[in-house]
């Protein structure tokens, strides 16, 4: 009995036009999405490679230098892109993708955080996540707005509820055709998307790109069936098709532009970021406070500390400090472990305020669950601003690590030369690259399941609620 | 088979049927007669259960409407005044998918065709799209929809509105076959011809009650004319 229902709606979908149009244009502009995502890709990564390279040779080349000198000169660490961002670029083009790793500081990819972008932002951005984000929901309302308004006033329900059909029937039938069509196409495009990651995702694991498309068609089918939910529970309440039509395309203009748009604002405004100049002074106020005095104990401790580290061995309370090192790189060292004690506290700061918004954010997905899916999807595609959080911290370990071997290789070699003792030449291929590996899916999931959670109490509830109610109409 | 006891239906305050006592046994055709406004609609919702009566109950084969529609339904076909279907399905296709809905066995097609053949639906218009088809041509696939329901009992709201003098005469010849078969049938009508022609009984209806319920043995076209022009006059000096 349901699935007559839904092969009826879907043999009346298909003969429909407007929906025909719609689907076509979906599919246009998801194929030119990709194929530009694609482009994008493919020529991001192979910048990145070059310059990776360009930069490690540049590095190994410097010869024989005073250490600082190199340590300023720094080295660069690049953000591999995200073979899902083919499909959801998420927050990666507004927050670059290259961390300069220099002495003394800990600069950021970028400070302006783009997340809010709002749902028509990103569909000019033409990514694929963001055409489906939009549109998939006008396509389902497109299908649904007549379920059952315009069948009550064609007459049709009538006969169908003559025929001996409970009314549970007929909104399962209907509910399986509309939200089953967006499920559909949820489906094939997250394949053709998940099948071009792969294949562009060279380095990354296949196995990790599936789970995470596979993750993604979750959250973008649980979309699809709160879509359909919205379109039959509002058909069912409508007075005509032509007024249910009308209310799903505010529902629409609502949920995919206002509410997304508003939800950005507010979570800026109740949690503001910091711009980059207060940002900047405040970490060096934070630097100098945090600096122990000349001669203190804590000071002394983190001079012994650095010092064991350099020398292989722990330096016992008791033991004066070996003459045979170099103080200005112990100096520099001390202000490099100080100094990234504060970095990780005042990022960490920065980054607590990016929380507050999402989950402020987070709170207006109870008015529209595109917010959920925004959120999952980015994080699923491995561009939200949790993964670039990841990549940042093993930008800055490597910055650390960086400096560390810079400045002990000048401490222990470099005895009485101060600032001008020099390198070797060999040194610098000591030194390893920056390999990052971008976190596993289990990762986003951890990061965005309560997005997943509301996403699908938004459907489970607008599902109910439209079953609720479409129970209880008349076909009079 | 079909049963008013006390039947009534209320909108605010104006009573649209009141004091309905009908009984229509399998085999036999009850006709409605009235004008527009009469009750003969309501009667059919309270049978079909898309409305609650106000007072009294409405049953089907024993069964009260408004305590189980569903179980009511499942015995009833019906053909309404405007037969609804979907457009851009063809008559087959409508006649196949409310088959389906009924329980019956929607995919043999060669059956389906030959209900459509017995309601005279023309060959060629069989897998048109019903947004093609004329009134009459919509009101035989509802005919056909409601033959292949196998139903005990068949309501009919105005079903010969719309058809040719042929078809109407091939439609009254069909109803009767049906009551034959056991069918018990009740039709709305302003037909009173059409009523005399196949009704056992025959009843008069007036703002929203039943004046008369006439047995049909032998009475003439012109004595049931007067009648109910009488009863007619009656309410409009009323």
């Amino acid at each position: 009995m349901i699935g007559a229902i839904a092969r009826k709606e879907l043999v009346v979908l298909r003969r429909d036009g407007r929906v025909i149009a719609l689907l076509s244009l979906l599919g246009a502009l998801v194929l030119l999405a990709l194929l530009t995502a694609w482009t994008t890709h493919v020529e991001h990564e192979q910048q990145v490679r070059q310059a990776q390279a360009e930069d490690s040779a540049a590095f190994e080349r410097q010869g024989n230098k005073p250490s600082h000198s190199a340590a300023h000169f720094g080295r660069m660490a690049y953000k591999p892109p995200a073979p899902l961002a083919v499909f959801d670029p998420g927050v990666s083009p507004y927050l670059g993708q290259v961390i300069w790793l220099e002495a003394h500081r800990q600069d950021p990819a970028m400070f302006r955080p783009a997340e809010d972008a709002p749902e028509l932002g990103r569909l000019a951005d033409l990514s694929v996540a963001g055409v489906l984000t939009s549109l998939l929901p006008l396509l389902i309302f497109v299908m649904g707005y007549g379920a059952f308004a315009a069948e009550r006033e064609r007459g049709t329900l009538r006969q169908v509820m003559t025929a001996g059909v409970r009314q549970g029937a007929v909104f399962a039938g209907k509910l399986l055709a509309v939200a089953g069509m967006g499920v559909c196409v949820v489906s094939v495009v997250l394949t053709v998307a998940t099948a071009a990651a792969v294949i562009v995702g060279e380095g990354h694991s296949a196995v990790d790109t599936i789970a995470r498309g596979t993750g993604e068609l979750i959250g973008y089918a649980a979309y699809a069936c709160a879509c359909a939910g919205v379109a039959l529970l509002v058909s069912a309440v409508a007075r005509t098709a032509t007024s249910a039509l009308l209310i799903l395309l505010t529902v629409w203009a609502a949920g995919v532009v206002v509410v997304p748009r508003v939800a950005a604002s507010a979570g800026q405004g109740l949690h503001r970021t910091p711009d980059a100049n207060t940002f900047w002074s405040s970490t060096s106020d934070a630097i100098r406070a945090a600096r122990p005095k000349r001669g203190s104990d804590a000071l002394r401790d983190v001079e012994r500390q650095v010092v064991s580290r350099a020398i292989g061995r722990e330096l016992s309370s008791d033991e004066a400090m070996p003459a045979s090192l170099n103080r200005a790189a112990l100096g520099q060292e001390i202000s490099e472990v100080l100094g990234a004690q504060v970095y990780a506290e005042t990022y960490a700061a920065l980054y607590a305020t990016y929380d507050r918004q999402r989950d402020t954010r987070r709170v207006a997905a109870i008015l529209s669950p595109t917010i959920a899916l925004s959120h999952w999807s980015a994080a699923l595609a491995g561009t939200d601003l949790a993964a670039h959080r990841h990549f940042t911290l093993a930008a800055e370990q490597q910055r650390q690590q960086l400096l560390r071997r810079i400045n002990e290789d000048m401490m222990v070699n470099g005895a009485g030369q101060g600032y001008d003792y020099l390198a070797a030449a060999g040194f610098w291929r000591t030194v390893p690259d920056f390999a990052y590996s971008s976190p596993p899916v289990s990762f986003a999931v951890r990061a965005a399941r309560i997005d997943l959670l509301l996403l699908l109490a938004w459907t489970g509830l607008v599902v109910a609620a439209a079953w609720h109610v479409a129970r209880r109409q008349t076909a009079i | 088979m079909l049963k008013a006891q006390n039947l009534g239906r209320r909108f605010g305050d104006a009573w649209a049927l009141r004091d309905l006592d009908l009984h229509v046994a399998p085999g036999e055709i009850q006709c409605l007669l009235g004008a527009n406004g009469a009750g003969k609609t309501t009667t059919m919702n309270l049978f079909l259960g898309f409305l609650e009566p106000s007072c009294g109950v409405a049953l089907v084969d024993g069964k009260e409407v408004a305590r189980d529609p569903h179980a009511a339904r499942a015995q009833l076909a019906y053909v309404p005044e405007q037969v609804s279907l979907y457009p851009t399905l063809s008559g087959l296709e409508n006649l196949a998918y409310f088959t389906q809905l009924a329980g019956k066995s929607g995919s043999d097609p060669q059956r389906l065709e030959m209900l459509l053949d017995r309601v005279e639906l023309p060959r060629s218009a069989v897998r048109l799209r019903v947004e093609r088809y004329s009134k009459g041509m919509r009101q035989k696939v509802g005919l056909a929809i409601a033959l292949a329901k196998d139903a005990r009992a068949l309501l009919l709201d105005e079903p010969l509105s719309g058809l040719d003098p042929h078809a109407a005469n091939e439609f009254c010849a069909l109803l009767r076959k049906l009551a034959g078969a056991g069918v018990a049938v009740l039709m709305a009508t302003h037909d009173l011809f059409r009523a005399r022609e196949i009704a056992s009984r025959i009843g008069i209806m007036r703002s929203g009650r039943l004046l008369d319920n006439l047995v049909n043995d032998g009475i003439s076209s012109s004595e049931l004319e007067r009648i109910y022009l009488d009863r007619m006059r009656d309410s409009a000096v009323a």
